[in-house]
């Protein structure tokens, strides 16, 4: 009651703050797109409205759905992920509907238009990488079906040549490929549901290996630490995998609770801090969604949750190597606009600035 | 600010009229209002003080084989959430949602008891004779859902008409979408004491919607396909001394596929309704018996054939009326109680059967007070496994404040309570439902001016215009800060002003008619329950636009050339309608434009020997103009279609 009382005070310190800021009306970060942060809007499922939001470092107001403003037409869906490879940004646009689905190519500097991948290539795409040289992973799970056959179709990375902008390949791969991280000539893609795999892809060559890690549970998102080691979370283990010997070097649980799930495995920008959300629904109070965040280190032999660096449910972190602060997206509710949350790296706020609906990840560029 | 304006305005209404009351109240008047003794059930007769508008017969006849949704929005300003082509379309009422809209078939709730509430998409205007929309909470008249007003579909025999017709009928449209209709109507006397009308219709219809585009300005058009069938038979008997045996059967199956193309993810919901009604009326009472069946199933790929998601939900229906009237004073009084018994089985529910009785006590008063003032009083109690609604009672009143041989003017008030028992799904869902969810309760107020005006011989004029203010608590919440278990916890204020005006013009030869409308609504959440609501108090509601309106213009001549001699008339009606953008967030940062859109019809009646039809031309949205769905793909462009009717 006490830590939902806190919330709700924090919460409206930071309506105020937000009321003052709006009161200094600093301007909104204009165009080319060259520097900031852009914040990806996951959107509402049915609303089909993701959208990417610009926030400059050092301002309160975000430039709202820039795809938008540049090309006077919408992301016609979700926005699932985006990167930026040799000047081009790859938005990922995941529709309600199946076979709707995109990437959108844009000038990195400008999100002008440049191309548009469609269905049936592109199929609820999940993540981006760069791989090469004008080269684009995205990994994709093809049409899903319905529970219990929900990953109906393998998943599979589409390889883009972005001299071309067309797809090049459409590697197979495990059901319910997602995150990829590339370390050396490979690629390691993770997954959820389906086999429960990191798999192995030769970038040169575009094939898959034959060698992969059983993870023994859903490993959605990799990360690579400064010692070019692999890190997933799996159920309530931190996972370090060794990505020469494809193999798993530890298993670290995290925390002591049988109730929280940790999520959204960040890495700092020195790649020695992972920071991390641990999310629960809170059955004493009504089933509210909760969360906290917390970080560890990569030499740690042991995780605690006994001090989290911020008592508050975000739906999507990231760290911005340029300023070294943690970004946090807020999601009030899928039917209203979320908040950035800026945190200094041992949790103490900063400020917020309020963004579109569900921020779930950041590209600082 | 705008909610103080609106409060303003309706208290400056009551301001104006209460002089002008006066003054036209010294006046004798003429006419009395009529009172009325009608066979079968009409609500209608005991909603003095509400707005209650026939729906325009000419269009709904060159609609036929359109849906309630597509039709409704050229009548009333109703907010539509439409979510494509053929696609699941509800309909709300000032400021209300799609819940709080009573859609009754031959005096029964049919909004599916699952949902609480009704897919306009799937209602063929072939289903009925007789639509009325009536304005309002109406919950005390015809029960649940009326919060913020009722769609009113009867079935009408015609025994006057002897003989039987045969008529069949054919839509074609572009996108390869077509419609068929077949039926009969018959009327004949059984013997000297009986006599026997009815009609029996079969229809259907596939909208393939194969759209020469895929987007539209950057919007997506979404792939879907829709298939319609249905039946429906009337009988009804009557002898001399009154009295009368029906039976009205409606069967009716829905199925939509989105992305019909795509095996594995295509997305299909069957909606299929079996709807009996019988019907025993002798003298001043009425019994009547029904059962409803309302399947819904849904899966994707080929779990629609296998393993598709189900939902059954059977309503078994008794209801007794008795009828009173007294002389002095002149009061008509209707005694009434329903009895239903809900026996559902969900899989979202955990796929037992759960049943449930819902049973009503009402009394509806009508009340000629004098030659000028009429008033209604209704008094309703329902009662629910587990809880019980709130008692709900309601005042309106009619008054003429003039009335000569030209000219009519009257003012209508009416006080209601209404309420809205949760739909099956908020009681039931697993874990995410609430089997002890209060009722939703509202208070409505509303006060009104309707003028009738006999300019000439030629030309008539009405018009009308409506205040309102609903407020509406307890009102259900899938909250999403909770994993989306459903709560009691919003509080809802509508308010808003709506004109309807009407000039028919008619000689020998020719006639012509407008009919324009306009809405202006605010409807708000006002409750601050928890640190997210702060973002959203006081917004306006998703998908309900400030401004709405819409106009219909006719002209028609029966004066055709010679060459031409076998159409008796021709008849062209432009249709109009515009909307202000409509939010779809809660805190009203995310918006859908405004639109406006311009359809066209051209109709002309046609006759050869004993073989009578009717040509329409329809020319839909004529400008190509975007608007969006609640998905925000867009809506089809400029489209076409021709429908033939002939009757025998």
């Amino acid at each position: 009651m006490k830590q939902l009382q806190q919330t709700k005070n924090w919460f409206y310190a930071a309506i105020l703050g937000l009321s003052l800021a709006a009161c200094t009306k600093t301007p909104e970060p204009t165009p080319p797109y060259g520097d900031g942060v852009l914040v990806i809007n996951e959107g509402n499922f049915l609303d089909n409205n993701g959208s990417l939001s610009l926030v400059s470092r050092g301002n309160t107001t975000a430039s709202l759905d820039v795809f938008l403003k540049e090309n006077m037409r919408p992301i016609t869906g979700g926005v699932g992920g985006y990167a930026e490879i040799d000047g081009k940004g790859l938005i990922l646009v995941d529709n309600s509907t199946a076979g709707l689905d995109k990437v959108e190519i844009v000038d990195a500097g400008t999100m002008k238009t440049i191309a548009t991948l469609a269905a049936p290539d592109i199929e609820n795409p999940r993540e981006v990488v760069s791989v090469g040289n004008n080269k684009a992973y995205v990994s994709c799970w093809g049409t899903t079906g319905t529970f219990p056959n929900f990953y109906a179709n393998p998943g599979y990375v589409a390889v883009i040549d972005l001299a071309t902008n067309k797809i090049t390949k459409k590697i197979t791969l495990q059901k319910g490929a997602e995150g990829m991280v590339v370390v050396g000539s490979e690629a390691f893609v993770g997954g959820v549901g389906g086999d429960r795999l990191v798999q192995v892809i030769d970038i040169q060559k575009d094939e898959l290996k034959t060698a992969s890690i059983a993870m023994g549970g859903s490993a959605g998102v990799l990360q690579v630490d400064a010692n070019n080691k692999i890190w997933a979370f799996v159920s309530r283990e931190a996972v370090r995998i060794d990505p020469t010997a494809k193999s798993i070097e530890t298993r670290i649980r995290v925390g002591s609770s049988t109730t929280k799930s940790p999520s959204n495995l960040t890495m700092s920008s020195d790649k020695r801090t992972i920071y991390y959300m641990s999310t629960f629904f809170d059955p004493a109070d009504g089933f509210k969604q909760k969360g906290e965040m917390y970080s560890f280190k990569i030499s740690d032999t042991a995780i605690s949750d006994a001090a989290p660096l911020a008592r508050r449910m975000f739906t999507g972190l990231g760290y911005d190597p340029k300023s070294g602060l943690i970004y946090a997206g807020s999601t009030p509710s899928f039917k209203q606009a979320g908040f950035v949350l800026r945190y200094q790296p041992d949790g103490k706020l900063i400020d917020s600035v309020k963004v579109e609906i569900a921020p779930s990840g950041f590209f600082f560029k | 600010m705008i909610g103080g304006i609106f409060t303003k305005y309706i208290f400056c209404i009551g301001l104006i009229m209460w002089p002008i009351s006066i003054l036209f109240a010294q006046r004798d008047s003429t006419r009395a209002l009529q009172t009325v003794t009608v066979r079968g059930y009409l609500p209608e007769r005991f909603m003095g003080g509400l707005k209650v508008q026939r729906a325009d017969s000419a269009l709904a006849e060159a609609y036929r084989f359109q849906t309630l949704a597509d039709f409704l929005s050229t009548q009333a300003p109703l907010h539509l959430k439409s979510y494509g082509a053929g696609q699941l379309t509800t309909v709300g009422f000032r400021g209300t949602s799609a819940s709080h809209t009573a859609v009754l078939w031959n005096g029964i709730n049919i909004n599916t008891p699952t949902l609480g509430q009704s897919d306009f998409s799937t209602i063929p205007l072939a289903g009925f004779d007789q639509l009325s929309i009536q304005y309002g909470a109406a919950a005390s008249c015809v029960g649940t859902d009326a919060v913020g007003g009722s769609i009113l579909l009867s079935s009408t025999p015609n025994f006057r008409k002897k003989g039987v017709e045969t008529s069949f009928g054919q839509r074609l449209a572009s996108f390869q979408n077509n419609q068929t209709q077949a039926g009969i109507r018959f009327a004949t006397a059984l013997n000297q004491n009986w006599q026997l009308a009815g009609k029996t219709l079969f229809y259907g219809g596939r909208l393939n919607n194969h759209f020469p585009y895929t987007e539209r300005q950057g919007y997506l058009v979404e792939p879907s396909e829709t298939t319609q069938k249905g039946f429906i038979q009337d009988l009804y008997f009557r002898n001399k001394k009154h009295h009368q045996f029906s039976a009205n059967i409606w069967l009716s199956d829905n199925k939509l596929t989105l992305t019909p193309d795509n095996p594995v993810g295509r997305e299909s919901t069957q909606s299929k309704a079996y709807r009996f009604l019988a019907n025993y009326e002798r003298d001043k009472t009425t019994l009547r018996t029904g059962f409803i069946r309302d399947i819904i199933n849904y899966g994707k790929g080929p779990d629609f054939e296998t393993n598709p998601s189900h939902s059954e939900t059977d309503r078994f229906i008794i209801r007794a009326e008795h009828e009173i009237d007294v002389e002095k004073p002149h009061i008509t009084a209707r005694f009434g109680t329903e009895v239903v018994h809900f026996r559902t089985r969900v899989d979202g529910y955990g796929g037992g059967i759960i049943t449930e009785n819902r049973a009503d006590l009402y009394a509806l008063l009508r009340y000629q007070i004098n030659r000028r003032m009429l008033a209604s009083v209704n008094f309703r109690q329902a009662f629910v496994t587990r809880y019980d609604p709130p008692f709900t009672p309601s005042l309106g009143v009619e008054y003429w404040l003039l009335n000569t041989e030209k000219q009519r003017i009257t003012l209508k008030t009416n006080v209601a309570r209404s309420y809205r028992v949760p739909s099956l799904n908020e009681r039931y869902w697993r874990v995410l439902g609430n089997p002890d969810i209060r009722p939703e309760h509202g208070f409505n107020k509303e006060m009104g001016l309707e003028i009738k005006q006999n300019v000439s011989s030629k030309l008539n004029a009405s018009g009308s215009l409506t205040a309102f203010h609903n407020r509406m608590d307890d009102w259900t919440y899938w909250n999403p800060e909770r994993g989306y278990r459903v709560e009691n916890l919003q509080l809802v204020v509508a308010r808003g002003l709506e004109f309807q005006g009407n000039l028919q013009y008619k000689t020998k030869h020719w006639q012509a008619g407008v009919f324009a409308q306009y809405a202006l609504t605010r409807s708000s959440q006002e409750r601050i329950y928890d640190a997210t609501a702060q973002d959203i108090v006081g917004k306006q509601l998703i998908y309900l636009p400030l401004h709405t309106g819409s106009a219909n213009v006719f002209v028609e001549t029966n004066q055709v050339h010679k060459w031409a001699k076998p159409l008796q008339s021709v008849r062209l009606t432009v249709l109009w309608q515009g909307s202000s953008l409509r939010y779809y967030t809660f805190d009203n940062s995310k918006f859908i434009k405004g639109h406006q859109l311009v359809n066209l019809l051209l109709e002309t009646n046609v006759q050869a020997a004993s073989l009578r039809g009717k040509v329409i031309l329809q020319v839909d949205n004529v400008f190509d103009a975007l608007y969006l769905n609640v998905k925000r793909n867009a809506m089809p462009g400029r489209n076409f279609a021709i429908n033939l009717m002939f009757n025998i």
